[in-house]
Protein backbone atom coordinates (compact mmCIF):
# COMPACT_ATOMS: atom_id res chain seq x y z
CA UNK A 1 0.00 0.00 0.00
CA UNK A 2 1.39 3.56 -0.67
CA UNK A 3 -0.09 6.98 -0.91
CA UNK A 4 1.05 10.28 -0.95
CA UNK A 5 1.41 12.36 2.14
CA UNK A 6 1.84 15.87 3.06
CA UNK A 7 4.21 15.89 6.18
CA UNK A 8 2.15 18.50 8.02
CA UNK A 9 -1.18 17.10 7.34
CA UNK A 10 -0.25 13.73 9.97
CA UNK A 11 0.12 16.02 13.03
CA UNK A 12 -3.17 14.90 13.95
CA UNK A 13 -2.47 11.18 13.50
CA UNK A 14 1.08 11.82 15.08
CA UNK A 15 -1.12 12.93 17.92
CA UNK A 16 -3.81 9.84 17.77
CA UNK A 17 -0.53 7.26 17.73
CA UNK A 18 -2.08 6.39 14.44
CA UNK A 19 1.10 6.68 12.23
CA UNK A 20 2.97 3.44 11.65
CA UNK A 21 6.50 2.92 13.12
CA UNK A 22 8.27 4.25 9.51
CA UNK A 23 5.94 7.24 9.60
CA UNK A 24 6.07 8.11 13.33
CA UNK A 25 9.86 8.17 13.12
CA UNK A 26 9.64 10.27 9.88
CA UNK A 27 7.47 13.20 11.37
CA UNK A 28 9.73 12.93 14.43
CA UNK A 29 12.17 14.05 12.58
CA UNK A 30 9.93 16.28 10.89
CA UNK A 31 8.97 17.46 14.05
CA UNK A 32 12.73 18.51 15.50
CA UNK A 33 13.22 21.34 12.57
CA UNK A 34 9.57 22.62 12.85
CA UNK A 35 8.34 24.71 15.83
CA UNK A 36 5.07 25.53 14.59
CA UNK A 37 4.35 21.73 14.30
CA UNK A 38 5.56 21.04 17.67
CA UNK A 39 3.13 23.64 19.29
CA UNK A 40 0.60 21.99 17.23
CA UNK A 41 1.74 18.72 18.35
CA UNK A 42 1.64 19.19 21.89
CA UNK A 43 -2.07 20.87 21.96
CA UNK A 44 -3.66 17.99 19.39
CA UNK A 45 -1.82 15.41 22.15
CA UNK A 46 -3.53 17.39 24.99
CA UNK A 47 -6.91 17.42 23.25
CA UNK A 48 -6.46 13.68 22.50
CA UNK A 49 -5.63 12.87 26.01
CA UNK A 50 -8.89 14.59 26.95
CA UNK A 51 -10.80 11.64 25.47
CA UNK A 52 -9.76 9.51 27.84
CA UNK A 53 -12.26 11.04 30.32
CA UNK A 54 -15.04 9.25 28.01
CA UNK A 55 -12.98 5.97 28.95
CA UNK A 56 -13.51 5.83 32.65
CA UNK A 57 -14.09 2.29 34.58
CA UNK A 58 -13.47 1.25 37.73
CA UNK A 59 -10.10 -1.23 37.89
CA UNK A 60 -9.65 -4.40 39.38
CA UNK A 61 -9.23 -3.21 43.55
CA UNK A 62 -6.19 -5.38 43.88
CA UNK A 63 -4.65 -3.64 41.21
CA UNK A 64 -3.90 -0.56 43.36
CA UNK A 65 -1.74 -2.48 45.58
CA UNK A 66 0.35 -4.79 42.94
CA UNK A 67 0.69 -1.10 41.43
CA UNK A 68 2.21 0.24 45.23
CA UNK A 69 3.85 -2.62 46.00
CA UNK A 70 6.21 -2.68 42.58
CA UNK A 71 6.61 1.06 42.53
CA UNK A 72 8.42 0.28 45.87
CA UNK A 73 11.04 -1.33 44.97
CA UNK A 74 11.17 0.92 41.44
CA UNK A 75 14.16 2.51 40.76
CA UNK A 76 13.01 6.20 39.27
CA UNK A 77 14.94 7.77 36.33
CA UNK A 78 16.79 11.13 36.77
CA UNK A 79 15.11 13.63 35.73
CA UNK A 80 16.55 15.22 32.27
CA UNK A 81 19.15 18.35 33.12
CA UNK A 82 17.38 21.98 33.05
CA UNK A 83 19.19 24.77 32.89
CA UNK A 84 17.24 27.05 34.44
CA UNK A 85 13.57 28.35 34.97
CA UNK A 86 13.63 30.25 32.43
CA UNK A 87 12.00 28.42 29.44
CA UNK A 88 13.94 30.26 25.91
CA UNK A 89 17.82 28.68 26.26
CA UNK A 90 16.46 25.52 27.65
CA UNK A 91 13.84 24.71 24.21
CA UNK A 92 16.70 25.97 21.98
CA UNK A 93 18.96 23.42 23.58
CA UNK A 94 16.39 20.67 23.68
CA UNK A 95 15.71 21.13 20.47
CA UNK A 96 19.02 20.82 18.84
CA UNK A 97 19.50 17.58 21.22
CA UNK A 98 15.94 16.44 19.48
CA UNK A 99 17.83 17.71 15.88
CA UNK A 100 20.67 15.93 16.78
CA UNK A 101 19.31 12.36 18.28
CA UNK A 102 16.71 12.18 15.38
CA UNK A 103 19.50 13.10 12.79
CA UNK A 104 22.03 10.30 14.63
CA UNK A 105 18.80 7.62 14.82
CA UNK A 106 18.67 8.04 10.73
CA UNK A 107 22.14 7.84 10.58
CA UNK A 108 22.23 5.15 12.93
CA UNK A 109 19.67 3.08 10.75
CA UNK A 110 21.93 3.54 8.17
CA UNK A 111 24.16 1.42 9.87
CA UNK A 112 26.89 -0.24 7.67
CA UNK A 113 26.16 2.48 4.94
CA UNK A 114 27.28 5.18 7.11
CA UNK A 115 30.50 4.64 8.56
CA UNK A 116 32.17 1.93 5.77
CA UNK A 117 30.09 2.83 2.44
CA UNK A 118 29.76 6.30 2.98
CA UNK A 119 33.61 6.40 3.01
CA UNK A 120 34.34 4.20 -0.33
CA UNK A 121 31.60 6.32 -2.45
CA UNK A 122 33.27 9.66 -0.96
CA UNK A 123 35.49 10.33 1.47
CA UNK A 124 34.96 14.33 1.35
CA UNK A 125 31.70 13.78 2.32
CA UNK A 126 31.46 13.48 6.38
CA UNK A 127 28.63 11.71 7.80
CA UNK A 128 27.41 15.07 9.47
CA UNK A 129 27.18 16.97 5.97
CA UNK A 130 24.97 13.50 4.92
CA UNK A 131 22.32 14.26 8.41
CA UNK A 132 22.39 17.45 6.98
CA UNK A 133 21.47 16.44 3.81
CA UNK A 134 18.55 14.17 5.13
CA UNK A 135 17.21 16.79 7.99
CA UNK A 136 17.01 19.24 4.98
CA UNK A 137 14.57 17.09 2.99
CA UNK A 138 12.33 16.15 5.80
CA UNK A 139 12.05 19.35 7.07
CA UNK A 140 11.42 20.75 3.27
CA UNK A 141 7.95 22.03 3.33
CA UNK A 142 7.00 20.40 0.07
CA UNK A 143 8.12 17.04 2.04
CA UNK A 144 5.64 14.80 0.83
CA UNK A 145 5.84 11.35 2.37
CA UNK A 146 5.35 7.20 0.94
CA UNK A 147 5.67 4.30 2.33
CA UNK A 148 4.89 0.52 1.02
CA UNK A 149 5.19 -3.22 2.71
CA UNK A 150 8.18 -4.96 1.17
CA UNK A 151 7.40 -8.41 -1.01
CA UNK A 152 9.16 -10.66 2.11
CA UNK A 153 8.98 -8.26 5.02
CA UNK A 154 9.82 -4.86 5.75
CA UNK A 155 9.11 -1.56 4.65
CA UNK A 156 10.42 0.96 2.07
CA UNK A 157 9.67 4.17 2.46
CA UNK A 158 10.67 7.66 0.43
CA UNK A 159 10.48 11.50 1.65
CA UNK A 160 10.53 13.41 -1.15
CA UNK A 161 11.04 17.32 -1.58
CA UNK A 162 10.25 17.85 -5.27
CA UNK A 163 11.47 21.85 -4.66
CA UNK A 164 14.72 20.44 -3.85
CA UNK A 165 14.67 17.75 -6.25
CA UNK A 166 15.74 15.12 -3.24
CA UNK A 167 14.27 12.57 -1.46
CA UNK A 168 15.79 9.78 1.35
CA UNK A 169 14.78 6.42 0.84
CA UNK A 170 14.08 4.43 3.67
CA UNK A 171 13.99 0.79 3.97
CA UNK A 172 13.37 -0.69 6.97
CA UNK A 173 13.85 -4.49 8.26
CA UNK A 174 13.54 -6.28 5.12
CA UNK A 175 14.59 -9.99 4.65
CA UNK A 176 18.10 -10.51 4.55
CA UNK A 177 19.13 -10.96 0.98
CA UNK A 178 20.74 -14.50 0.03
CA UNK A 179 24.47 -14.41 0.07
CA UNK A 180 24.61 -13.49 -3.62
CA UNK A 181 22.09 -10.74 -3.90
CA UNK A 182 21.88 -7.25 -2.75
CA UNK A 183 18.82 -4.81 -2.10
CA UNK A 184 18.59 -1.74 -4.92
CA UNK A 185 16.62 1.25 -5.03
CA UNK A 186 15.44 2.39 -8.64
CA UNK A 187 14.15 5.71 -9.65
CA UNK A 188 11.92 4.90 -12.49
CA UNK A 189 11.03 7.54 -15.15
CA UNK A 190 8.12 6.17 -17.78
CA UNK A 191 9.71 2.45 -19.34
CA UNK A 192 13.32 3.50 -18.29
CA UNK A 193 14.87 2.50 -15.08
CA UNK A 194 17.34 4.32 -12.96
CA UNK A 195 19.83 2.81 -10.41
CA UNK A 196 19.38 4.70 -7.32
CA UNK A 197 21.45 2.75 -5.21
CA UNK A 198 22.48 -0.47 -4.06
CA UNK A 199 23.27 -1.63 -0.56
CA UNK A 200 26.19 -4.24 0.48
CA UNK A 201 25.50 -7.92 1.50
CA UNK A 202 23.45 -8.98 4.13
CA UNK A 203 22.24 -5.18 4.64
CA UNK A 204 18.24 -5.22 5.09
CA UNK A 205 17.87 -2.06 6.63
CA UNK A 206 19.61 1.32 5.14
CA UNK A 207 18.77 5.58 5.03
CA UNK A 208 19.95 7.07 1.64
CA UNK A 209 19.70 10.22 -0.13
CA UNK A 210 19.06 10.46 -3.50
CA UNK A 211 18.97 13.55 -6.41
CA UNK A 212 17.20 13.94 -9.24
CA UNK A 213 14.20 13.05 -8.51
CA UNK A 214 11.88 15.53 -10.12
CA UNK A 215 10.54 13.79 -12.74
CA UNK A 216 10.28 9.74 -11.95
CA UNK A 217 7.09 8.20 -11.37
CA UNK A 218 7.92 5.25 -9.57
CA UNK A 219 10.22 4.31 -6.96
CA UNK A 220 11.31 0.49 -7.29
CA UNK A 221 12.81 -2.08 -5.15
CA UNK A 222 14.48 -5.05 -6.25
CA UNK A 223 17.52 -7.79 -5.51
CA UNK A 224 20.52 -7.42 -8.29
CA UNK A 225 23.94 -9.23 -7.78
CA UNK A 226 26.12 -7.13 -5.33
CA UNK A 227 27.62 -4.26 -6.25
CA UNK A 228 24.34 -3.42 -8.26
CA UNK A 229 22.79 -3.94 -11.77
CA UNK A 230 22.23 -1.64 -14.43
CA UNK A 231 18.52 -2.70 -15.21
CA UNK A 232 16.31 -4.77 -12.72
CA UNK A 233 16.07 -8.25 -12.01
CA UNK A 234 12.51 -8.94 -11.62
CA UNK A 235 10.08 -9.83 -9.29
CA UNK A 236 10.36 -5.82 -8.14
CA UNK A 237 9.86 -6.56 -4.55
CA UNK A 238 8.06 -2.90 -3.54
CA UNK A 239 6.95 0.27 -5.37
CA UNK A 240 6.07 3.51 -4.47
CA UNK A 241 4.18 5.90 -6.82
CA UNK A 242 5.54 9.66 -6.56
CA UNK A 243 3.73 11.38 -8.87
CA UNK B 1 -1.30 25.16 30.08
CA UNK B 2 -4.43 27.55 30.29
CA UNK B 3 -7.80 26.83 29.71
CA UNK B 4 -9.79 28.54 27.85
CA UNK B 5 -13.41 28.85 29.43
CA UNK B 6 -13.20 25.58 30.43
CA UNK B 7 -14.35 25.02 33.73
CA UNK B 8 -12.15 22.08 35.11
CA UNK B 9 -8.99 20.68 34.02
CA UNK B 10 -9.34 17.56 36.51
CA UNK B 11 -11.52 15.11 36.40
CA UNK B 12 -14.48 15.48 39.61
CA UNK B 13 -13.11 12.36 41.41
CA UNK B 14 -10.06 12.83 43.62
CA UNK B 15 -9.12 15.39 46.28
CA UNK B 16 -10.49 18.78 45.51
CA UNK B 17 -7.45 21.71 45.30
CA UNK B 18 -5.07 18.37 45.06
CA UNK B 19 -3.98 18.82 41.26
CA UNK B 20 -2.50 15.88 38.99
CA UNK B 21 0.22 18.53 38.64
CA UNK B 22 1.79 18.80 41.94
CA UNK B 23 1.27 15.16 42.71
CA UNK B 24 3.02 14.20 39.58
CA UNK B 25 6.02 16.57 40.37
CA UNK B 26 5.90 15.38 44.19
CA UNK B 27 6.39 11.81 42.87
CA UNK B 28 8.91 12.68 40.79
CA UNK B 29 10.79 13.43 44.13
CA UNK B 30 10.42 9.56 45.38
CA UNK B 31 7.09 11.01 47.65
CA UNK B 32 5.33 7.37 47.15
CA UNK B 33 2.14 9.18 49.01
CA UNK B 34 1.73 11.28 46.23
CA UNK B 35 1.68 8.68 43.48
CA UNK B 36 -1.11 6.61 45.61
CA UNK B 37 -2.92 9.82 45.28
CA UNK B 38 -2.33 10.51 41.62
CA UNK B 39 -2.88 6.93 40.96
CA UNK B 40 -6.43 7.47 42.80
CA UNK B 41 -6.74 10.66 40.37
CA UNK B 42 -6.24 8.85 37.00
CA UNK B 43 -6.42 4.85 37.69
CA UNK B 44 -9.73 4.75 36.26
CA UNK B 45 -9.29 6.59 33.12
CA UNK B 46 -5.78 5.22 32.54
CA UNK B 47 -7.36 1.45 33.11
CA UNK B 48 -10.64 1.96 31.03
CA UNK B 49 -8.59 3.62 28.08
CA UNK B 50 -6.15 0.82 28.03
CA UNK B 51 -8.76 -1.72 28.08
CA UNK B 52 -11.17 0.09 25.71
CA UNK B 53 -8.34 -0.28 23.45
CA UNK B 54 -7.08 -3.66 24.46
CA UNK B 55 -10.85 -5.55 25.41
CA UNK B 56 -9.60 -7.75 26.94
CA UNK B 57 -9.32 -7.40 31.28
CA UNK B 58 -6.57 -9.17 32.14
CA UNK B 59 -4.07 -7.88 29.68
CA UNK B 60 -5.44 -4.24 30.58
CA UNK B 61 -5.11 -4.91 34.03
CA UNK B 62 -1.57 -5.97 33.27
CA UNK B 63 -0.78 -2.90 30.91
CA UNK B 64 -2.16 -0.59 33.45
CA UNK B 65 0.25 -1.51 36.12
CA UNK B 66 2.96 -1.09 33.52
CA UNK B 67 1.99 2.49 32.82
CA UNK B 68 1.34 3.25 36.51
CA UNK B 69 4.88 1.94 37.25
CA UNK B 70 6.45 3.88 34.01
CA UNK B 71 4.89 7.04 35.45
CA UNK B 72 6.34 6.31 38.81
CA UNK B 73 9.93 5.61 37.12
CA UNK B 74 9.91 8.31 34.80
CA UNK B 75 7.67 11.21 36.72
CA UNK B 76 10.88 13.08 36.43
CA UNK B 77 10.80 13.36 32.37
CA UNK B 78 7.23 15.17 32.79
CA UNK B 79 7.23 19.30 31.66
CA UNK B 80 4.63 21.70 32.41
CA UNK B 81 5.39 23.56 30.43
CA UNK B 82 4.57 20.93 27.56
CA UNK B 83 1.11 20.20 28.86
CA UNK B 84 -0.61 18.89 31.60
CA UNK B 85 0.29 16.01 33.88
CA UNK B 86 -3.08 13.87 33.02
CA UNK B 87 -2.53 14.13 29.57
CA UNK B 88 0.57 13.52 30.45
CA UNK B 89 0.28 9.96 32.06
CA UNK B 90 -2.96 9.38 29.68
CA UNK B 91 -0.34 9.89 26.34
CA UNK B 92 1.45 6.96 28.30
CA UNK B 93 -1.20 4.82 28.44
CA UNK B 94 -2.92 5.29 24.92
CA UNK B 95 0.62 4.69 23.83
CA UNK B 96 1.31 1.67 25.28
CA UNK B 97 -2.27 0.09 24.82
CA UNK B 98 -1.59 0.39 21.18
CA UNK B 99 2.48 -1.00 20.84
CA UNK B 100 0.30 -4.08 22.78
CA UNK B 101 -2.90 -4.03 20.20
CA UNK B 102 -0.03 -3.97 17.08
CA UNK B 103 2.73 -6.15 18.70
CA UNK B 104 -0.10 -8.84 18.59
CA UNK B 105 -1.82 -8.56 15.84
CA UNK B 106 -1.32 -7.78 11.94
CA UNK B 107 -3.21 -5.00 10.43
CA UNK B 108 -5.22 -6.23 8.00
CA UNK B 109 -6.44 -9.43 10.37
CA UNK B 110 -6.95 -6.94 12.84
CA UNK B 111 -9.66 -4.48 10.93
CA UNK B 112 -11.46 -7.50 9.41
CA UNK B 113 -12.19 -9.01 12.94
CA UNK B 114 -13.23 -6.03 14.17
CA UNK B 115 -15.67 -4.63 11.53
CA UNK B 116 -18.78 -6.13 13.29
CA UNK B 117 -17.40 -5.23 16.84
CA UNK B 118 -18.14 -1.54 16.13
CA UNK B 119 -21.49 -1.61 16.68
CA UNK B 120 -21.19 -3.41 19.96
CA UNK B 121 -18.47 -0.92 21.20
CA UNK B 122 -20.88 1.78 20.40
CA UNK B 123 -23.74 -0.12 22.90
CA UNK B 124 -20.61 0.00 25.15
CA UNK B 125 -20.62 3.18 25.36
CA UNK B 126 -24.03 4.17 25.46
CA UNK B 127 -24.24 2.07 28.79
CA UNK B 128 -21.33 3.85 30.07
CA UNK B 129 -23.26 6.95 30.23
CA UNK B 130 -23.09 8.67 33.71
CA UNK B 131 -23.28 12.48 34.55
CA UNK B 132 -19.27 13.27 35.15
CA UNK B 133 -18.66 16.34 34.29
CA UNK B 134 -14.98 16.04 31.87
CA UNK B 135 -17.35 13.16 29.97
CA UNK B 136 -20.38 14.77 29.08
CA UNK B 137 -18.08 17.69 27.63
CA UNK B 138 -15.99 15.28 25.89
CA UNK B 139 -18.75 13.87 24.56
CA UNK B 140 -20.79 17.51 23.65
CA UNK B 141 -17.46 18.31 21.88
CA UNK B 142 -17.36 15.06 19.88
CA UNK B 143 -20.60 16.12 18.59
CA UNK B 144 -19.57 18.76 17.14
CA UNK B 145 -17.44 17.03 14.29
CA UNK B 146 -18.67 15.98 11.60
CA UNK B 147 -19.04 12.27 11.22
CA UNK B 148 -16.28 11.20 9.57
CA UNK B 149 -13.96 13.37 11.80
CA UNK B 150 -15.69 11.94 15.16
CA UNK B 151 -15.60 8.32 13.80
CA UNK B 152 -11.88 8.76 12.37
CA UNK B 153 -10.49 9.89 15.50
CA UNK B 154 -12.65 7.81 17.76
CA UNK B 155 -11.36 4.54 15.53
CA UNK B 156 -7.85 5.72 16.11
CA UNK B 157 -7.90 6.90 19.70
CA UNK B 158 -10.58 4.08 21.12
CA UNK B 159 -9.74 1.06 18.67
CA UNK B 160 -5.50 1.45 18.37
CA UNK B 161 -5.94 1.42 14.56
CA UNK B 162 -3.51 3.67 12.46
CA UNK B 163 -4.97 5.64 10.00
CA UNK B 164 -4.71 3.51 7.06
CA UNK B 165 -6.81 0.54 8.83
CA UNK B 166 -8.89 3.46 9.53
CA UNK B 167 -8.96 4.43 6.12
CA UNK B 168 -10.14 0.62 5.07
CA UNK B 169 -12.78 0.70 8.03
CA UNK B 170 -14.68 3.52 6.65
CA UNK B 171 -13.85 3.10 3.22
CA UNK B 172 -12.35 6.67 2.95
CA UNK B 173 -9.51 7.73 1.23
CA UNK B 174 -5.96 8.15 2.85
CA UNK B 175 -5.16 11.87 2.64
CA UNK B 176 -9.12 12.01 3.84
CA UNK B 177 -8.73 10.14 6.52
CA UNK B 178 -5.17 11.63 7.51
CA UNK B 179 -7.16 15.57 6.90
CA UNK B 180 -10.18 14.93 9.13
CA UNK B 181 -8.02 13.55 11.93
CA UNK B 182 -6.49 16.64 12.15
CA UNK B 183 -9.24 18.75 11.61
CA UNK B 184 -11.60 17.04 13.63
CA UNK B 185 -8.72 17.38 16.64
CA UNK B 186 -8.36 20.77 16.13
CA UNK B 187 -12.17 21.37 16.32
CA UNK B 188 -12.11 19.32 19.70
CA UNK B 189 -9.12 21.37 21.16
CA UNK B 190 -11.29 24.95 20.18
CA UNK B 191 -14.74 23.35 21.64
CA UNK B 192 -12.54 21.66 24.99
CA UNK B 193 -10.77 25.41 25.28
CA UNK B 194 -7.25 23.25 25.20
CA UNK B 195 -4.01 25.30 24.79
CA UNK B 196 -0.24 24.60 25.51
CA UNK B 197 1.14 27.84 27.42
Amino acid sequence: MSAPTDIHSLAGAYALHALDAGERELFDDHLAGCSVCRNEVAELRETAARLADDAWEIPPPRLRQQVLNQIASTRQALPPMRRSSRRGPMIRHRTRMLVAAGVAAIVAAAGVYAVQELRLRDQRISAHAEAQRIEAVLTAPDAVLRTSAVQGGGTLTIAMSPSRDQAVIMLRDAKTPDWNKVYQFWLIQGANPNPAGHLVRDQNSATRVVSGVRGMNVLGLTMEAPGGSVTPSLPILAQIPLT
Amino acid sequence: MLMKGAPSREPAAGNPGEGADSLLRATAKGDEAAFARLYDLVAGRVYGLIRRVLRDAAQAEEVTQEVMVEVWRTAGRFDPARGTATAWVFTIAHRRAVDRVRSEQAGSDRVRRLVPEREAQHDVVVEEATARLERQQVRRCLKTLTELQREAITLAYYGGYTYSEVAQLLEAALPTVKTRMRDGLIRLRDCLGVSVA
